[in-house]
């Protein structure tokens, strides 16, 4: 490993993500271009482009993760409410967990495995929405999903919160969240990646930017550098090539399932004005997307005319934070001040 | 099932179309901070922390929209210029810049890590020769750390860092090299199995 790849490393480890309060800024940016030049245009949240890409993105994720839902409802795949004592329901806020498997794309003796875990919560107000993405390394304690009542503690043995979803479904995973965080998850959503390149198709192609060039023959893909749209086909290459790019590692992978995921749910947000194409992912998602059953239709409809109304600005996006494991390099700690101060604020509807 | 759509087009505004375009509608702006704040931000937190990052960052766009009449349109990406004021704004929190390097120095393995999972092993790695990294751009001149960073940390090109900067390309390559012979020499120090292969 060489000296810059060294210092990357180490400055992807001092980065952060930027929090939702970086748009006021852009608001006194617009104060700015305001106060100059010719007569000023009327103010206010309606007054502004709401093209705002980067906030708008994340009301989109969480929209899409609720809107792909419906379609699958019709089906009946449901998941399982999860058994035992539950974090109390505090206020009117909404917490959607939503979990990305790797589904029939494993091979036949492995079962679905997690790999990309959000959490989307909706303020009660409905004005902010924040998506906290959960690392599937993160080492949780292994609490009972299934049968009788968890809550046993003691000196617990821990496994990643990824492979919950492999000991028994969503329902285990979103147990085990629970018991993390301390957060009331309202729903459920769990995303087959099986059904990946269908969806990708249907948005009409995402886009991405390659920092390098891919040519991964494993996963039969060529891209070159640089920002450009990925078809479905392309897209499963690039979010499954592993050898040609970065480390190598199964990680490295993760992460670029994880954005990409992000990217599409992006796009499919931009869909609430396009109904035939949204009508096309609907129907790509309905083979690769279960929900809980309380997440109904009139749910559904309620919270997307509730994120309706939102202003950009209003949008956050953190992820859990974590360290390099102690005991195990291929787990991830959760940096424990910081990780509980960001669930509280998740609890309590402050974020 | 699904028939596939052809791909949208790409094209999109480019970074100087919206500069001239606020030369007259100045909200046109605000399109520069959707596509770059974000990504400021996580350079800024990197050298400052998230503390000082958010200001800094409205502040980038301030001065940028203040110039904006002075923007070059022969360069269709604005990340040069933007950089390059980001740059001079965070030489005026060197202190800061440099209690951040030195108390990582200190302290291997404290401090918060907020990180997306596909960057942790490269982090498992780079844990152990952090004390000698961080040392190394604690100690680099101000001048040649902000090349060695625009690059590493901006992904800029040489070309790209000599716009930011206002130096030549040559200069860029010099300063670079110095700071990366310093770099290496701390890591080496510390950790002979990541001396240069």
């Amino acid at each position: 490993m060489d000296d810059l790849t060294m210092l990357r490393a180490l400055g992807d480890e001092l980065e952060h993500e930027p929090p939702a309060t970086l748009a006021n800024q852009r608001r006194r940016l617009l104060d700015a271009s305001n106060g100059t030049g010719r007569p000023r245009r009327p103010r206010g949240p309606r007054g502004l482009s709401v093209r705002g890409m980067a906030m708008l993105g994340l009301a989109a994720a969480a929209t899409a993760a609720v809107l792909v839902a419906p379609a699958v409802l019709l089906r009946g795949h449901e998941v399982a409410t999860p058994v035992g004592a539950r974090p109390v329901k505090a206020n009117e806020a909404i917490n959607v967990l939503v979990a990305g498997t790797d589904g029939q794309m494993g091979s036949g003796r492995n079962p679905a495995r997690a790999d990309v875990l959000l959490l989307v919560h909706l303020s009660a107000d409905r004005g902010r929405v924040t998506v906290v993405s959960v690392p599937r390394d993160l080492a949780v304690p292994v609490v009972p999903c299934a049968g009788s009542a968890g809550g046993a503690s003691g000196p617990a043995k821990t496994e990643r919160i990824g492979a919950s979803f492999a000991d028994g479904g969503m329902a285990c995973l979103w147990k085990r969240v629970e018991v993390l965080t301390g957060i009331r998850v309202d729903h459920a959503v769990e995303v087959d990646f099986s059904g990946f390149k269908d969806m990708v198709d249907a948005l009409g192609g995402v886009e991405v930017t390659l920092p390098t060039p891919i040519d991964d023959p494993r996963a039969k893909v060529r891209l070159p550098k640089g920002r450009q749209v990925l078809d479905g086909g392309q897209a499963l290459g690039y979010v499954r090539a592993r050898y040609s790019l970065g480390d190598g590692s199964d990680l490295g992978r993760i992460g670029r399932q994880q954005r990409f995921v992000e990217a599409m749910l992006r796009k499919a947000g931009g869909l609430m004005s396009d109904p035939a194409r949204l009508a096309a992912f609907l129907g790509a998602a309905a083979k690769s997307v279960k929900a809980d059953s309380k997440l109904d239709l009139p749910t559904l409809r309620a919270i997307a005319e509730s994120l309706d109304g939102t202003v950009p600005g209003s949008f956050g996006s953190f992820r859990v934070p974590v360290r390099p494991s102690a005991s195990d390099p291929g787990m991830l700690d959760w940096d424990r001040p910081a990780a509980q101060r960001l669930f509280a604020k998740v609890r309590d509807d402050t974020l | 099932m699904v028939p596939t759509m052809t791909a949208p087009p790409t094209t999109g505004t480019c970074d100087h179309d919206l500069v001239r375009e606020s030369w007259t509608r100045p909200e046109a702006f605000s399109a520069l901070f959707d596509r770059y704040a974000d990504m400021l931000y996580r350079y800024v937190s990197r050298r400052l922390g998230p503390e000082v990052a958010e200001d800094l960052v409205g502040e980038t766009f301030l001065v940028a929209f203040d110039r904006r009449r002075r923007y070059d349109l022969a360069y269709t990406d604005a990340r040069p210029w933007l950089f390059g004021i980001v740059t001079k704004l965070v030489s005026r929190h060197h202190r800061t810049e440099a209690a951040r390097y030195r108390a990582l120095q200190r302290s291997p393995g404290e401090g918060v890590v907020e990180s997306p999972a596909d960057r942790v092993a490269a982090e498992v790695t780079a844990l152990a020769c952090r004390p000698a990294l961080a040392g190394a751009l604690a100690g680099l001149p101000a001048r040649d750390r902000d090349v060695l960073l625009l690059i590493a940390w901006g992904d800029l090109s040489y070309e790209e860092a000599a716009r930011s900067l206002g130096i030549p390309v040559g200069t860029v390559r010099s300063r670079l090299n110095r700071a990366r012979r310093k770099v290496r020499a701390a890591l080496g120090e510390t950790n002979p199995m990541h001396e240069e292969e």
